[in-house]
């Protein structure tokens, strides 16, 4: 990594947060200061950013509040190299924002056939359970798009990751997390 | 496109193959260029977050992914300088007098053109080189005497030691386990804190990645490091007998020419075969070194069998590394288990986090919701785990080729076939069966398994060795048949997978053919 790359990127770390885009500005905090600051999307749509935080909550309770569509939004908007979702592991093809784009449209057409018409987002939370554990065995009947199990498998990830794969997460679990180099207080 | 001036020798690769390379012959007087398509991570680079540590996960040019049980390259592969060595476990197992004759004693996969004696002494050197901690006379029981190794076994936490009972219950002798880590400073290194972050990359350096290690000592002697170069070609000489150099992408991606007396190909095993391909000329129509039609053949991978166990009290599961505390060959004899043919290598005593591909929450896959989170509470503290790696065995069928589709540098993508067998299925269940065996003879509240995909950890093979063009790709050297001037480097060159963590073996070949070319100069480089 050269000087101005370290530079940037130790910046973020540093600090532990990503970078998001207020008012044209560059700005960095945590997935879930940008949610509560209704930091804009930089590449989700609202229906998909809603649909995102819907289904990151039923994975993992606290997902939604700890800023899971903003998380994945930023993630999306940088080069794949720079990229630290669970996706990338996962063989997932950049770019990213092609996957989820596909994941949730299967997920919120599945849904309204399900519920006459309601999206993800507008099940009870006994219909999101009962649609997430079918889609999870790839047992949702008509489901177009990257297939169930594989969807819950990502989408899960990136819950875990904003709840548990934090220094709070693990603080909030009675973990000691003994980082070498500290990402942040909560990264 | 430009010219650079001309070095001895250019190393696609700066991995773990590859730093061997460039350390041995830097240190032999040669002027080395290693090339690598990624950024120069310093060790002050290695955060210690699962997040985070998915930045040294490959970002390049993707690979197109198929047969039924498509390669790991997202998990497995590495990105920028240290290549997967920046975030392998260090687990040091080595390849047994076995795994070099299973053709002569079975009839079956390939017999290596070497023996286990060939290359047993570069397993000690490496072990005092770069340091490595374990108890070789318990380790004995298993395999010819060696050297000791330099370091005394690391430390054991409750993790690992619950399952020794499970083990002796099942008469599986387990020893010390050999790691790439210090249980002392170790040469200016300091010794491992037990923190568990190793797989995103050690920042001290008590583990032996490429950065503190042969990259380090190569950069010490002169060689250079070029980051962010991406090799598409190997060039060769109008008659095809030698190659002249190699042909890349700069960080602005301008077309480079580096020529050299000496191309070394160490990069990732499915990348060498594809830069092969992609270096057809006239002379070499179906690809260089391809001839015989075995660039690209023969791709292996092992296969895990976890077995999970929850106890009623904390086993402090927090601790210690992500590699091994207990390690077993008790089971690597080709026939060990009945009805299913290849070697087994059992590990025992490894840190849980609790996010990332391998942590906690994956432990119980189809858990979700207010049922996550209650199983997460109760298993960050009380969850261990134990792993036997599988070894599959080699297909021609299992390969890679060049694709249609094409990356920004106009270079075909590489397409991974691969797809195990039914005796692969047969051994990885085998070892399911008796891992649940060995966590019942344990005091574990609940013991269980998660069986889906069968997995596809570590890569070999793509450009295996032989004793001729007829039946390998390289010597036992990495020196290619067809051309004097072109080896390969690091688990592509493997002729069979063992079941063992493949990376020491790597520093070992290594190490084994970049002395030989050394001391071969004059004739491989003319």
């Amino acid at each position: 990594m050269d000087a101005m790359e370290r530079r940037v990127f130790l910046k973020g770390a540093g600090m532990g947060m990503l970078a998001f885009t207020v008012g044209g500005a560059s700005v960095l905090m945590t997935p879930g200061q940008a949610r509560a600051q209704n930091v804009p999307f930089r590449l989700l749509k609202a229906r998909e950013a809603e649909t995102i935080e819907a289904m990151g909550e039923a994975l993992v309770p606290g997902a939604q509040r700890a800023g899971v569509a903003h998380f994945v939004d930023q993630q999306v908007s940088v080069t794949p190299g720079e990229a630290l979702l669970e996706a990338r592991q996962l063989n997932v093809k950049p770019p990213f924002i092609n996957f989820y784009r596909a994941a949730i449209a299967a997920v919120d057409k599945a849904a309204e056939a399900r519920s006459g018409g309601r999206r993800f987002a507008a099940l009870t939370a006994a219909e999101q359970h009962d649609f997430v554990d079918a889609m999870r065995q790839n047992k949702i009947d008509g489901w177009q798009g990257p297939p169930g199990g594989f969807v819950y498998l990502v989408m899960r990830s990136d819950a875990v990751d904003v709840v548990y794969g934090t220094m709070e997460g693990y603080e909030a679990l009675g973990v000691p997390y003994m980082p070498h180099i500290a990402p942040d207080k909560r990264w | 496109m430009a010219t650079q001036e001309k070095v001895d020798v250019v190393i696609v690769g700066a991995g773990a193959s590859g730093s061997v390379y460039a350390a041995t012959l830097a240190k032999a007087g040669k002027k080395v260029v290693v090339m690598d398509n990624g950024p120069d991570w310093q060790a002050s680079d290695l955060i210690s977050s699962d997040i985070w540590g998915r930045r040294i996960k490959p970002a390049g040019a993707p690979f197109i992914l198929e047969g039924k049980h498509p390669v790991s390259m997202g998990a497995q592969g590495g990105w920028g300088v240290g290549g997967a060595a920046l975030h392998y476990f260090a687990n040091f197992p080595r390849l047994m007098p076995n795994d070099f004759r299973i053709k002569s004693e079975h009839n079956r996969a390939h017999d290596w053109p070497i023996a286990y004696d060939d290359v047993a002494p570069f397993y000690d050197k490496v072990a005092h080189e770069i340091g490595v901690s374990g108890d070789a006379a318990a380790e004995e029981i298993f395999r010819p005497k060696g050297q000791a190794y330099p370091m005394p076994p690391m430390k054991t936490f409750r993790n690992g030691r619950v399952w020794l009972k499970g083990f002796e219950a099942n008469r599986i002798r387990m020893v010390p386990a050999a790691v790439g880590m210090n249980s002392t400073d170790f040469k200016g290194r300091p010794a491992c804190i037990y923190d568990g972050w190793c797989h995103v990359g050690c920042p001290i350096g008590a583990l032996a990645n490429p950065l503190v290690t042969f990259l380090s000592d190569a950069r010490k002697a002169g060689a250079e490091v070029r980051a962010w170069s991406t090799v598409t070609r190997v060039l060769t000489d109008a008659s095809g007998s030698k190659v002249t150099g190699v042909e890349y992408y700069d960080r602005n991606h301008e077309k480079q020419f580096q020529p050299a007396s000496v191309v070394v190909l160490a990069a990732w095993g499915a990348q060498n075969p594809r830069l092969l391909l992609n270096s057809a000329t006239d002379k070499h129509d179906k690809g260089l070194a391809n001839r015989n039609g075995l660039v690209g053949k023969y791709v292996m991978t092992h296969f895990a069998s976890g077995t999970n166990a929850m106890f009623d009290e904390d086993v402090e599961a927090h601790l210690g590394t992500i590699g091994a505390q207990f390690m077993s060959y008790e089971r690597y004899g080709k026939t060990a288990h009945q009805g299913a043919f290849g070697s087994t290598f059992i590990v025992a005593g490894f840190t849980s986090k609790l996010t990332g591909l391998g942590g906690v929450a994956n432990t119980r896959p189809e858990l979700f919701g207010p049922a996550l989170h209650a199983y997460m509470k109760r298993a960050a503290t009380n969850l261990t785990r134990i792993t036997a790696f599988g070894e599959e065995q080699p297909k021609i069928e299992n390969r890679v080729e060049l694709a249609a589709e094409k990356d920004e540098f106009g270079m075909p993508l590489g397409r991974i076939i691969h797809s195990y067998d039914d005796n692969d299925a047969a051994l990885w269940n085998a070892n399911f069966e008796e891992g649940l065996k060995i966590a019942k003879a344990t005091d574990a509240k609940d013991v269980w398994q998660v069986r889906a995909a069968q997995p596809t950890i570590h890569f070999m093979g793509g450009t295996i060795m032989g004793t001729g063009a007829a039946n390998s790709v390289v010597n036992s050297f990495g020196q290619t048949h067809e051309v004097a001037n072109l080896y390969c480097a690091g688990p592509g060159i493997f002729a069979t997978a063992g079941a063992s963590n493949p990376t020491y073996t790597v520093f070992a070949l290594s190490l084994r053919g970049a002395e030989h070319l050394a001391k071969t100069w004059s004739t491989v480089a003319g």
